[in-house]
């Protein structure tokens, strides 16, 4: 027998041969919690539990009509100075989808064509918009939809925000609100 | 054993590096400065300027009382004009933002 062989292993040693197998179990566990969220979020961005998280429904924008629903149903998000935002996606009736050009999204009922607010991007069957909520938002305050087409027209419609998100007005009000 | 945690410490650092995925929503800021002017600066929640990218003063009637253009340092300043007026930075259809003057305030 040599002279190392009997040097006793030092408690951090042993500590970590005795439970090092177990160890090893948990990391192999503890992935298996964040599961659900995971699955949770692949179905939402695949589109298999449908639009977001809080259907709003179909909305009728002069002869056009669109689904519209909250992708999270939570309150809105920061993105350092540029505010907070709420993302929003819109499936357009798939009779409108070669006449319509683009579909805006504000809060407040836009000043022009120019100003009409953020630009709905992506496929007419799944488009997404990233609305600003300023935190001065009134609680009654209603969400316009533009939707100009290639025809040049132009056609809007309005629905409460607090039937559109109502995570976002009880966000607005525990930012002192009016 | 050093050269261990050295790796390790590589591994986190590299982790990190990895950029999350960057929104780039636009953003402008308008003060009012000294002699009935305003300083409007404008640019990207992602840290970008946006220099040459057009911010217009439009009156309540919609008529442009302002056309400009940012500078080479992403802002612009203009004589305050009369009446009701919003500043307009239009980096395209899409990427507005609308500052009314109530919410520029005096100086």
């Amino acid at each position: 027998m040599s002279k190392a062989a009997a040097v006793p292993p030092s408690p951090l040693s042993r500590l970590w041969h005795k439970w090092r197998f177990h160890l090893n179990i948990l990391l192999v566990l503890i992935p298996l919690g964040f599961m659900p969220k995971y699955f949770h979020d692949a179905s939402l961005f695949r589109g298999d539990s449908g639009l977001g998280e809080h259907e709003i429904g179909e909305i009728a924008v002069g002869p056009w009509t669109l689904q519209l629903a909250e992708l999270r149903d939570d309150a809105p998000r920061a993105d350092g100075p540029a505010g907070h935002f709420k993302l929003f996606n819109a499936a357009l009736c798939s009779t409108c989808i070669n006449e319509v050009k683009a579909v805006y999204l504000r809060i407040g009922k836009p000043r022009s064509l120019r100003a009409a607010g953020v630009l709905f991007s992506g496929t007419p069957y799944r488009m997404s918009a990233n609305l600003p909520i300023p935190t001065n938002t009134r609680s009654d305050a209603q969400i316009w939809i533009t939707i100009e087409g290639w025809d040049g027209s132009m056609q809007q419609s309005a629905i409460p925000l607090a039937k559109a998100s109502p995570a976002t007005i009880a966000w607005l009000q525990q930012q002192g609100g009016k | 054993m050093t050269f261990k945690a050295c790796r390790l410490a590589l591994a986190i650092a590299l982790l990190g590096a990895a950029a999350p995925a960057l929104a780039h929503n636009p953003m402008c800021q308008c003060e009012p400065i000294a002699g009935e002017q305003i300083k409007c600066t404008g640019g990207f929640s992602d840290g970008s300027g946006a220099p040459g990218v057009t911010l217009d003063v439009v009156g309540y009637n919609e008529e442009i009382l302002v056309p400009g253009k940012l500078g080479e340092d992403s802002s612009l300043t203009f004589k305050r004009p009369e009446g009701e007026f919003y500043v307009l930075f239009d980096a395209g259809p899409g990427h507005v933002v609308e500052i009314d003057y109530a919410d520029i305030g005096e100086p």
